[in-house]
């Protein structure tokens, strides 16, 4: 089973630090949201994790492996980070057969991605010329080309429409049922609230809240994961709910 | 690591911007040779001759080819950066090093292809147009090899030395500019100001007019000049390479 870990992660820009001594480790077979107000630090952590950036100290691995050391990291790992990572000039066919290729992934695959995420028919078209929605089910696309067993999505449901939210819900239900480990990070709290078993709320770098959503809501007394994420993010709150204590393992 | 290398022809393939300069460098390889074999024996040039064939295949497939590389590999490799589909590429193979090297060889490989599909090319038409004007056709003469030998060697060399500056500046239009800037103003200008030929012989833009059109008393010898340059696409591989490992994947930049 391949997971998620973090020990005490660190990293700073200059005298800014990003992600401060950060700790957890996510279970597999189920959906972890990662939550966060802007400039939390979730973008970064996960940079990190994806060996894009480098960590000022500590660990960041998947399946007890830094990605960079990973064998075949597209087959083990899904990464949707952003849905403008791809050439305009190119279909989205081209844009996955590329990504594919140090993979040695087969084209048979490709068409497979693309039927799964909606978007066989308008795969021949330039990728400049895709609505946001559909560049980011390409970003699925190519995050799923390996058929592996973490997936890491940045904000996957933006852009979508409610019919491809709906879809999305479903995917990662459907994937993490087949025992694969799923880390999402959302601004949408209500969507979140539906698709998360355990979340992980960060703040100015640091970890504020982690485990099973419904263990959380319950020991701070929150009505709803909005709730939960404003108490565990808001300075003032935070100490009048005992619920918000640092658990180092959501296993 | 083939793989990658193929991932990286592909990249070329479906980029345009990338390929039609290459596809107008060719032409332009044909349109050289009617050119050059139209005004011989015109405007004081020299009539057509056997001796006219080394010449035609180096010009012909010469300092086009290299400018159209140049410019391919700058389009392609910073416009990763550009494009940020350097996320999609470091995510597929997170050891940067082998994707600098994928790149470089997928580089030096089109460089080479294309300079000897540009002499195949000119060959082609110098032998059709000599043959027309009744002159008979040497291919063993001294410089024929050489021409076929170096052009795409040149090419090869001017394809990873654009790869190369576009990873270091990992920002298309800066490098872009700094080629166009080097080969049509900078070195011109150190020309003047230094003039010293002992010292201009070492700059790039004279390093491969002395491989192209052989060495005279101002150049360095051929072979010379060939390292020479080498040695420049080696220095900025390595800048590059440095850049691409050291820096941030992922950002406003990169």
């Amino acid at each position: 089973m391949s997971t998620i870990a973090l020990e005490a992660l660190t990293k700073r820009y200059g005298t800014i630090t990003a992600v401060n001594d950060l700790t957890f480790r996510l279970a597999p077979g189920r959906i972890t949201g990662f939550l966060g107000p802007n400039g939390a630090g979730k973008s970064t952590t996960i940079r990190v994790l994806l060996g894009l950036a480098r960590p000022t100290s500590g660990r960041a691995t998947i399946g007890g492996r830094p990605y960079a050391e990973l064998r075949d990291p597209l087959r083990q790992v899904g990464a949707l980070l952003d849905p403008n990572v791809f050439h305009p000039g190119r279909s989205g066919r081209m844009a996955l057969r590329i990504a594919a290729r140090p993979a040695r992934i087969p084209g048979q695959r490709v068409e497979e991605a693309l039927d799964l995420t909606g978007l066989t028919s308008a795969a021949h078209r330039h990728v400049g010329g895709y609505s946001l929605g559909m560049r980011q089910r390409l970003a699925l696309a190519a995050a799923l080309l390996g058929d592996p067993q973490t997936l890491v999505l940045d904000e996957p449901a933006s852009g979508l429409d409610p019919e491809g939210v709906a879809w999305l819900r479903g995917l990662l239900r459907g994937l993490a049922d087949q025992g694969r480990t799923i880390f999402v990070s959302s601004h949408q709290l209500a969507e979140l609230a539906q698709t998360a078993d355990d979340v992980v709320i960060i703040n100015q770098g640091r970890l504020i809240a982690a485990g099973p959503m419904a263990g959380l809501l319950e020991r701070s007394q929150a009505s709803s994961l909005e709730d939960l994420f404003l108490g565990a993010t808001s300075p003032h709150t935070q100490a009048a709910h005992p619920g918000f204590t640092r658990p180092r393992s959501l296993s | 690591m083939r793989a990658l290398i193929a991932a990286e022809l592909l990249k070329l393939r479906s980029t345009r911007s990338a390929w039609i300069p290459l596809a107008a460098a060719l032409a332009a390889a044909v349109i050289a040779v009617i050119a050059i074999t139209t005004d011989a024996g015109h405007s004081g040039n020299p009539p057509l001759s056997p001796a006219a064939l080394p010449d035609l295949l180096r010009s012909s497939g010469g300092q086009l080819v290299d400018g159209a590389l140049l410019l391919a590999w700058i389009v392609l490799s910073a416009g990763e950066f550009r494009h940020r589909t350097s996320v999609t590429t470091f995510l597929g193979q997170p050891r940067r090093l082998r994707v600098v090297s994928a790149k470089l060889a997928a580089a030096a490989l089109t460089g080479a292809a294309v300079g000897l599909l540009a002499e195949a090319l000119s060959a082609a038409t110098s032998a059709a147009v000599l043959s027309a004007h009744h002159v008979p056709l040497h291919w063993a003469q001294p410089g024929v090899p050489g021409a076929v030998i170096t052009v795409p060697l040149l090419a090869a060399l001017y394809g990873v030395l654009g790869a190369s500056l576009g990873l270091l500046l990992r920002n298309t239009a800066a490098a872009l500019g700094l080629a166009l800037m080097w080969a049509f103003v900078v070195e011109g200008i150190l020309s003047v100001l230094i003039h010293v030929p002992g010292v201009v012989r070492w700059l790039p833009q004279a390093a491969a007019n002395a491989v192209l059109h052989g060495a005279s008393a101002t150049t360095l010898p051929a072979g010379v000049a060939l390292a020479v340059l080498a040695g420049y696409a080696v220095v900025l591989a390595t800048g590059g390479a440095l850049v691409t490992t050291r820096r941030e994947i992922g950002t406003a930049t990169g």
